[in-house]
């Protein structure tokens, strides 16, 4: 009886426009963000389970909000618009240098034309939204191939790009500050003059990152430009014909893409790493990110959260359930069950519900609105 | 916001009189490989009428539509369009130009709901871009309105208002054609190409469906160029009919002359040649 | 001379390597031609393979069993490791997905990737085994020519023909056999093959059954040059861009594919790695494979397809 539209009439097209048209969801969503913004640092603040220690939210919490919005820009180029991506790890690479270098400060010698490009050093927040667009520009570089090659064929050109940045970032040691261990550390994070430091505010920075842009992801998905996205998808030549442009759509689902998983991947060097390696961001990055988003669901934003949340519960509930429950398994197998249940997953949705958890929550939803009646 | 938008009718004479010819096709051919599609055919398209175009399977038809609206590109061959004479494009542009079309086997987009389908037809009209759309406040909005109101009229035009939100995947196939139609309609297209609008209906809905048909023709003023099996359905709709056989024109006039031509006959009866 | 011999040996030496791509190649060409699967899971498949062979060859050795009989009962052992596996994909992974697009079953295939990759170290370990069936020593060829002759690799000669075995080998099987028969109609159409009675699950069995023998034939060769490890998966992932260029669907095309890559990857190395910075062999392959398919979206052997609606 709780979850019932019965009753709510929607009287303009706006308001059936609306996220979430349904009130019961609009409040839920409310609550939801009001627990994440003021009941998790509260808890956290006077150590109430599960908050007691700061693992939860140094271990947990950060990668998973990180995560989501770098699994919200691949849901957007693979889920909406279907262009399959195995390169994302490298668009996250790529954020992450980039808004190092930007922080830093950038000096490239252009020796043939007897100058150098000089940038002073940037703030954070700029560095990262600088980051960003590195990745949108790159990203749209490597997605003018996809006007040209469809479905496996693009897989492979995502894949060039990942191979290709694993290496610039390892050989290119003007990326790294040429630092001799090819390690290298994030600047400290101020924003307009207040310092994240603890796991409470840093979790609070990546919030209010994933908040905005899962709201501009959503957005962007149930306008003119989504399903310009939905159309290539479902059937690009009859998108064509209905003056969809191909270049337009794809082109921009790979910038707003790129450019969101270059945010991720700043954030994830910057606030959760702290000091990273080229190798954060290889090819497993990449599959780990594709794996959230059929996991979660194509084309679901919703999905991206689940999706990322599964992701990075499950080897934790792998190490810790056989503990609890006296049989002491070794990190080894562990990981190796992370595989295997991680890949059984995914058969397994594909076979059952290829449209991932965010399936089974709309159906479960679709289920509460009729109870107790079956129709 | 008002609600009663009607979508605008495209006025006749648009640079092109009523009668006039719309779009000629002068001595096309089309061959893939070795294999001949259209060999040399001509006929015109006048504005303000349905004109069918029919033949056997395999006679070349729908690749004549495709090469109307630009995915195919013929050999040889000239196409004129509103007087203009059309130099080869990609099909995008075509669809700028005021070609709308449906398909053989539908091509609706699957994943999406009836209204986000029929939604599609009108990017063309839609101006707000990526950061518009990002914040979706006020011109984007007020623009996605504007255009769900044109949408909606569609919707009740033609009588789906009942799935507008369901996945057109999951759609009984007379639903699909209908939304189909609904997503070229959006459009507000000059020349309305329909493939095989009626295959596979039952009588009710072919009833309903040239219905549709005759009323986007007189209401709107749209000129129509379908592809049609049913001779019943073609003799009652059609002003004029094309006829090809093996990519060759054989005929073509009004219904009555085509019913009476012996190489349409012979066509259909399967002479040998 | 000097340099043209120093030319010819990484020539050489490249183009030998590039026949070990093709025989992962091959595994992929064979699924993709016979049902159309774009399989990820071949790299996986070299490593259970190699895996059950050289866990099981070490295991008889060490109680005494004489190394020839090892090694044949080794081969049969990981033979029907192969065939179980191929029946459990068939059964619970690309079967329930008849008649999918070929984006779902090649998302199906990453995930049998990680369930073999997981399952194989979980079973048999995931240390790197030593594997020594060739012999691994060098030639001296033209020593009279060359001073110092040109190295070449014995193994690599060995990779070498056994491909050239396979290739001719599968060649008749696809084409002269009945069942070579039923699996490109398949490839085709699934729902057609099955409306003319072609038992779909039975073909899928047997051609994921070839595509795992081929590769325990490139787990012998691989992982007698590297030791049968984890790393060996990645050459999956080379396998790749040889496709492309090779083609998803031509046998020969896969073993130009490998060679042009091999040698390309091995002289761009030598050549050009000094002068960009070394470990170019990382991404050459892919970036190669990017240029090829801007050039020709359809990949240099595909044939140009026409796009109906």
């Amino acid at each position: 009886m709780l979850y019932r539209e019965a009753g709510q009439f929607k009287t303009t097209y706006s308001a059936d426009m609306a996220i979430f048209p349904i009130r019961q969801d609009r409040v839920a969503l409310i609550l939801l963000l009001l627990f994440a913004f003021i009941g998790v640092p509260v808890m956290a603040t006077f150590h109430i389970w599960p908050l007691g220690s700061d693992y939860m939210l140094r271990a947990i919490l950060i990668p998973f909000l990180i995560l989501a919005l770098a699994a919200i820009g691949v849901n957007i180029l693979v889920g909406y618009c279907g262009q399959i991506s195995l390169g994302s790890g490298a668009f996250m690479a790529i954020g992450a240098y980039s808004a190092y270098k930007f922080s830093t400060g950038v000096h490239l010698p252009l020796a043939w034309l007897g100058t150098a490009l000089a940038i002073p050093p940037l703030p954070v927040l700029p560095s990262i939204l600088l980051g960003g667009l590195m990745a949108a520009v790159v990203g749209i570089l490597f997605g003018i191939p996809s006007l040209r090659i469809k479905g496996l064929y693009l897989a492979v050109a995502t894949l060039a790009a990942q191979f290709f940045f694993d290496w610039v970032f390892i050989r290119v040691k003007w990326f790294t500050n040429y630092a001799p261990s090819g390690s290298v550390s994030a600047p400290e994070l101020n924003f307009f003059g207040l310092t994240v430091n603890t796991s409470i505010e840093r979790y609070l920075l990546c919030l209010i990152f994933v908040t905005l842009f899962a709201f501009v992801a959503k957005n962007l998905v149930r306008g003119n430009l989504g399903r310009q996205w939905m159309a290539i998808r479902d059937m690009d030549i009859a998108a064509e014909l209905m003056g969809i442009r191909p270049f337009y759509a794809k082109l921009t689902a790979f910038a707003v893409s790129s450019f969101m998983v270059g945010v991720a991947g700043a954030l994830w060097a910057f606030v959760y790493l702290g000091a990273w390696e080229p190798l954060a961001f290889d090819i497993n990055r990449s599959f780990q990110l594709l794996f959230m988003v059929i996991i979660g669901g194509l084309g679901s934003i919703l999905g991206s959260f689940l999706g990322a949340a599964f992701i990075l519960i499950l080897p934790i509930m792998l190490d810790q359930v056989p503990h609890a429950i006296g049989v002491p398994i070794s990190v080894e197998t562990v990981s190796h069950l992370v595989f295997i249940v991680t890949g059984a997953l995914i058969c397994y949705l594909l076979i059952v519900e290829p449209h991932g958890f965010a399936k089974l929550w709309s159906i479960g939803k679709e289920k509460l609105r009729l109870w107790p009646y079956p129709y | 916001m008002k609600a009663d938008v009607k979508p605008k009718p495209v006025i006749a004479g648009q640079g092109v009189d009523a009668g006039e010819v719309l779009l000629a096709v002068q001595n096309v051919s089309l061959s893939f490989g070795g294999v001949r599609a259209i060999r040399n055919v001509s006929f015109d398209i006048r504005k303000g009428e349905i004109r069918a175009i029919i033949g056997p399977n395999g006679a070349g038809k729908t690749s004549m539509l495709n090469v109307i609206n630009g995915f195919y590109h013929p050999q040889e061959g000239v196409i004129t369009y509103k007087g203009r004479q059309r130099s080869a494009m990609r099909p995008h542009i075509a669809a700028s130009q005021g070609i709308a079309r449906t398909f053989q086997n539908v091509a609706l987009f699957k994943g999406m709901s009836t209204l986000d389908n029929i939604m599609t037809g009108r990017t063309l009209k839609m101006r707000r871009g990526l950061l518009a759309h990002a914040l979706h406040f006020g011109p984007a909005k007020r623009e996605e309105i504007r255009h769900r109101a044109a949408v909606e009229h569609i919707i009740d035009f033609l009588e789906i208002a009942h799935i507008r939100k369901a996945p057109v995947g999951k759609l009984p196939y007379g639903l699909q054609k209908r939304v189909e139609l609904g997503r070229a309609l959006a459009m507000e297209p000059e020349l309305l190409l329909l493939d095989e609008p009626m295959a596979g209906m039952n009588l009710e809905e072919k009833q309903d469906m040239s219905r549709f048909i005759l009323t986007v023709r007189d209401a709107f003023n749209t000129t129509i160029a379908l592809i049609e099996h049913d001779m019943g359905v073609v003799m009652d709709l059609s002003d004029r009919v094309v006829v090809l056989d093996y990519g060759q024109k054989i005929a073509d006039g009004t219904p009555a002359e085509v019913q009476g031509n012996q190489a349409v006959i012979d066509a259909y009866l399967g002479v040998a040649h | 001379m000097v340099v043209f011999g120093q030319f010819l040996e990484v020539l050489i030496g490249g183009l030998l390597a590039g026949v070990l791509y093709s025989l992962v190649a091959l595994g992929f060409v064979l699924i993709f031609k016979a049902s159309g699967v774009f399989n990820f899971a071949q790299g996986a498949m070299v490593l259970l393979a190699g895996l059950a062979l050289v866990r099981s060859l070490d295991f008889m050795v060490a109680r005494g069993v004489p190394v020839w009989a090892a090694i044949v009962l080794g081969l049969v052992f990981a033979g029907l490791i192969m065939a179980i596996s191929a029946w459990l994909i068939e059964r619970f992974v690309v079967g329930p997905l008849v008649n999918q697009d070929g984006l779902t079953l090649f998302m199906s295939t990453i995930g049998a990737t990680f369930i073999i990759e997981g399952a194989a170290q979980l079973i048999f370990g995931s240390d790197v085994y030593p594997l020594r069936l060739f012999p691994t020593d060098a030639w001296f060829l033209f020593e009279s020519a060359f001073p110092g002759g040109i190295l070449v690799n014995k193994l690599d000669v060995w990779g070498g023909l056994i491909a050239g075995i396979l290739v001719t080998g599968l060649a008749i099987f696809f084409q002269k056999t009945k069942t070579g028969r039923a699996l490109r109609a398949v490839a085709d159409d699934h729902a057609a093959a099955q409306s003319v009675g072609i038992p779909i699950s039975w073909i899928w069995f047997v051609v994921w059954l070839v595509a795992g023998l081929v590769a325990l034939v490139a787990a012998t060769v691989w992982g007698t040059k590297l030791g049968v490890q984890f790393s060996i998966t990645f050459l999956a992932l080379k396998a790749l861009p040889v496709l492309i260029i090779g083609g998803f669907t031509s046998v020969p095309g896969a073993i130009v594919g490998g060679l042009l890559i091999g040698a390309g990857e091995k002289l761009a190395e030598v050549y050009l790695g000094p002068f960009i910075g070394g470990g170019i062999e990382y991404w050459f392959a892919y970036v190669l494979a990017l240029a090829v398919l801007l050039a020709r979206p359809q990949g240099l052997f595909g044939e140009r397809i026409i796009e109906r609606i």
